[in-house]
């Protein structure tokens, strides 16, 4: 026993050396790698960046970090090699330098349309940061082309953090993108050990590691230790049988999006407007009810032209058909929240101005 | 002038008004033929007064004024209904479920019917639901209804749920999908739903995975399809048995001893759902496997699932995935009335 102890204890010192680059990580207890590698699927990892490709000098540094050198996709790699009993994986950096921009979310688009015609690739995980990650996975689900998982992923706690939940998120994610069961779902997003689909799933708490929800309907299945299992498919369509698979638009057309509550005014729709707008998502109060002055200047903007999309800010179910609504020419948003409404009205505008079909897209995406 | 969200009001509810007289005039002959098959519960409960919530006699409402008390419902599908039973959810048997399984059976294999609702009380429903989802042999909609509150009470729940169940049996869409449970608007799948709450209307709940649809005023709409056997796809087959192997249910707690093991195995149980461990377990496990007895291991924490472990299968108890205990017993029995052999009913636990 006392010998067990000084093993351990003169062990500690170089445990925490050889760990200093991602301290976070046990060096302790990897398994075994599988020397030929040859049969397992191809699995491509995109970086678009996010919490998971950040670190923090300090380890307890969980809210304000980035002052750490950022993760090359490579250090996933070299720190998890237990990706390698699971797939072949490669990595894209595809990091965007200025953020949060249409033109990143196209340029991936664009890579993973190409990509996916490789008969080599298997599958794909793209990391992305978790505040805006849901509707940037619906996009995908509109616009990609292909059968093949695509798994997006992402961590609340930077690399470096105590407890970080980076690690075991991109092992997952990796695991969903190279099982076959995953193929034909739609673009899917695995997280704290579940697997939700692209279009219903929402960020919703600010640091939990159980950020992510499919609110109306749930999580398609589950990244388990033992096995990865799925116990539902998605209904509404997607990539393969997509009107949008193979986009490849550079820019949309512009939408703005408006929330409502008591004496929400209308003059800021107006100016969306003015600047050239051709879509607007209100994002209503309750059954989908915009404010007063807001109904009016969504008339005033109809009478322009602009398509108005009615979601319903409380975040779970759908804005139904009323034919107060038809008769104004508002389209139902369904359960979308409003920045996925927004994707789909961009998209859909792309096609028609033809409010009824817009409908028509609102009701089978 | 009115402002434009009260006139858009008022525009819905003369147009609701014209929709539903239109409705009373379509031909009944033409709806799709929906049966009640009747067996009790809360929805069909009835108090002295309007304020007892709790203290009625449940199946006391019979079919046929049910719908009598629902006139709209006759515009939606051509209605009839068979009396299976009258009880609450704890009077529901074998010799209950065997009957309603097969009466649904013959209903569904005629060619010119649509779907079936079953009423029953809310206490045990999931697992009567999950039954039928192993052994009804049609992809047409099975829908089990039920209320939180009585026929007779103020704010009664059973009606709207009622009106909604038969409205998903006549919906074609709504095929393929299983046996599903409709309350509170929402359509939930039998195998993953469970009842969460002793008395809210919202007590239907689907933790891990969620409802597959909704009944929304507009429409009827579905967002999930099922990737599991069932119903049309099931192995199980109920329609010549007259009987089902005896399979109980053992809780686990702190100190929990041997004695409900041995207890469940002397009284002649074929099966025992261990939901999650006791310490007493193991021992008692491992003398009822020399008489045959198969296990399952269930997680009371009513969420997650138990991961599988090659160890537990070759002691001769499967695991019983995301399924809880109530429905790991149904599918327990019904594996043992093909093997008992603890491998293959550890792959039916995979597969349903």
């Amino acid at each position: 026993m006392n010998k067990v102890l000084a093993f351990l204890t003169c062990m500690l010192p170089l445990v925490y050396c050889v760990s200093a680059q991602a301290q976070e990580i046990p060096t302790a207890g990897q398994p075994p790698i599988v020397q030929d590698q040859s049969k397992l699927p191809h699995v491509v990892i995109v970086s678009m960046g996010g919490t998971i490709a950040s670190r923090a000098k300090d380890r307890m540094n969980l809210t304000h970090y980035g002052d750490g050198p950022p993760v090359d996709p490579k250090d996933w790699l070299h720190d998890l090699p237990e990706l390698q009993n699971v797939a072949r994986v490669t990595t894209e950096d595809m990091r965007s330098k200025g953020g949060d921009k249409f033109g990143d979310i196209a340029r991936v688009a664009h890579r993973l349309n190409e990509l996916a015609k490789d008969p080599t690739i298997d599958g794909f995980v793209v990391t992305h940061g978790t505040n805006t990650m849901a509707e940037v996975a619906f996009y995908m689900n509109l616009v990609v082309n292909t059968d093949k998982p695509i798994v997006f992923v992402g961590s609340q706690r930077p690399w470096s953090g105590i407890s970080g939940d980076g690690p075991l998120n991109m092992y997952d994610a990796v695991r969903v993108a190279a099982d076959p069961d995953a193929k034909g779902l739609g673009v899917l997003h695995c997280m704290n050990q579940n697997i939700n689909a692209a279009r219903d799933v929402t960020k919703t708490s600010a640091y939990r590691v159980e950020t992510f929800k499919g609110l109306d309907v749930g999580s398609l299945g589950f990244a388990d230790p033992d096995k990865v299992k799925f116990y539902r498919a998605p209904v509404r369509k997607h990539t393969t049988e997509s009107e949008f698979a193979g986009t490849d638009l550079k820019e949309l057309p512009p939408v703005e999006l408006f929330y409502s509550y008591t004496d929400a005014p209308g003059y800021v729709i107006d100016a969306a407007v003015q600047h050239g707008a051709k879509g607007l998502v209100i994002d209503g109060y309750g059954a989908g009810v915009p404010s007063p002055s807001q109904a009016k200047a969504m008339t005033r903007a109809q009478a322009k032209g602009v398509i108005i999309v009615i979601t319903t800010r409380t975040r779970g179910g759908r804005v139904q058909e009323v034919p107060a609504r038809a008769k104004a020419h508002d389209v139902n948003g369904d359960n979308l929240p409003p920045e996925k409404a927004r994707l789909l009205l961009q998209l859909a505008l792309t096609k028609t101005h033809d409010w009824t079909k817009i409908q028509q897209y609102f009701n089978t995406y | 002038m009115l402002n434009p969200f009260v006139s858009r009001l008022a525009r819905n509810g003369l147009m609701a008004l014209l929709i539903a007289c239109a409705a009373v005039s379509a031909d009944a002959q033409e709806l799709p033929k929906v049966r009640i098959f009747a067996t009790g519960g809360t929805i069909s409960g009835y108090a002295s007064d309007r304020d007892l919530q709790y203290a009625y006699k449940a199946g006391s409402i019979p079919p046929d004024k049910l719908l009598a008390d629902l006139p709209e419902a006759a515009k939606v599908a051509d209605l009839s209904y068979e009396e299976i039973a009258e009880t609450g959810s704890g009077g529901i048997n074998t010799q209950i479920l065997l009957k309603l399984a097969k009466q649904i059976n013959a209903w569904l294999a005629r060619p010119d019917t649509a779907g079936a609702v079953v009423t029953h009380g809310t206490a045990t429903m999931e697992e009567t639901t999950y039954f039928l989802n192993l052994v009804i042999h049609s992809d047409k909609p099975v829908v089990v209804v039920g209320a939180m509150r009585p026929f007779t009470s103020i704010s009664r729940d059973g009606p709207f749920n009622l009106y909604n169940a038969i409205r998903v049996a006549a919906d074609p869409e709504a095929r393929k999908n299983g046996v599903m449970i409709l309350l509170n608007e929402e359509i939930q799948a039998a195998r993953d739903v469970t009842k969460t709450n002793t008395e809210r209307v919202n007590t239907f709940d689907t933790r891990d995975l969620g409802p597959i649809g909704f009944a929304d005023e507009d429409r009827i709409v579905f967002y999930r399809r099922l990737l599991y056997r069932h119903t049309y796809k099931s192995e199980f087959d109920v329609d010549n048995l007259t009987d089902l192997p005896k399979v109980d249910i053992c809780y686990g707690y702190q100190e929990g001893d041997r004695a409900c093991i041995d207890g469940v195995v002397a009284a002649g149980a074929k099966g025992v759902v261990l939901d999650d461990s006791s310490p007493g377990n193991r021992a008692a496990v491992k003398d009822a496997r020399t008489k045959g007895v198969v296990f399952a291991q269930s997680d009371r924490k009513g969420s997650g699932r138990v991961l599988n472990s090659p160890n537990d299968v070759a002691s001769g108890v499967v695991t019983a995935d995301n399924l809880n205990a109530q429905k790991s017993r149904m599918l327990l029995r019904l594996a043992l009335t093909k093997t008992s052999d603890p491998k293959e009913i550890q792959r039916m636990f995979e597969e349903y």
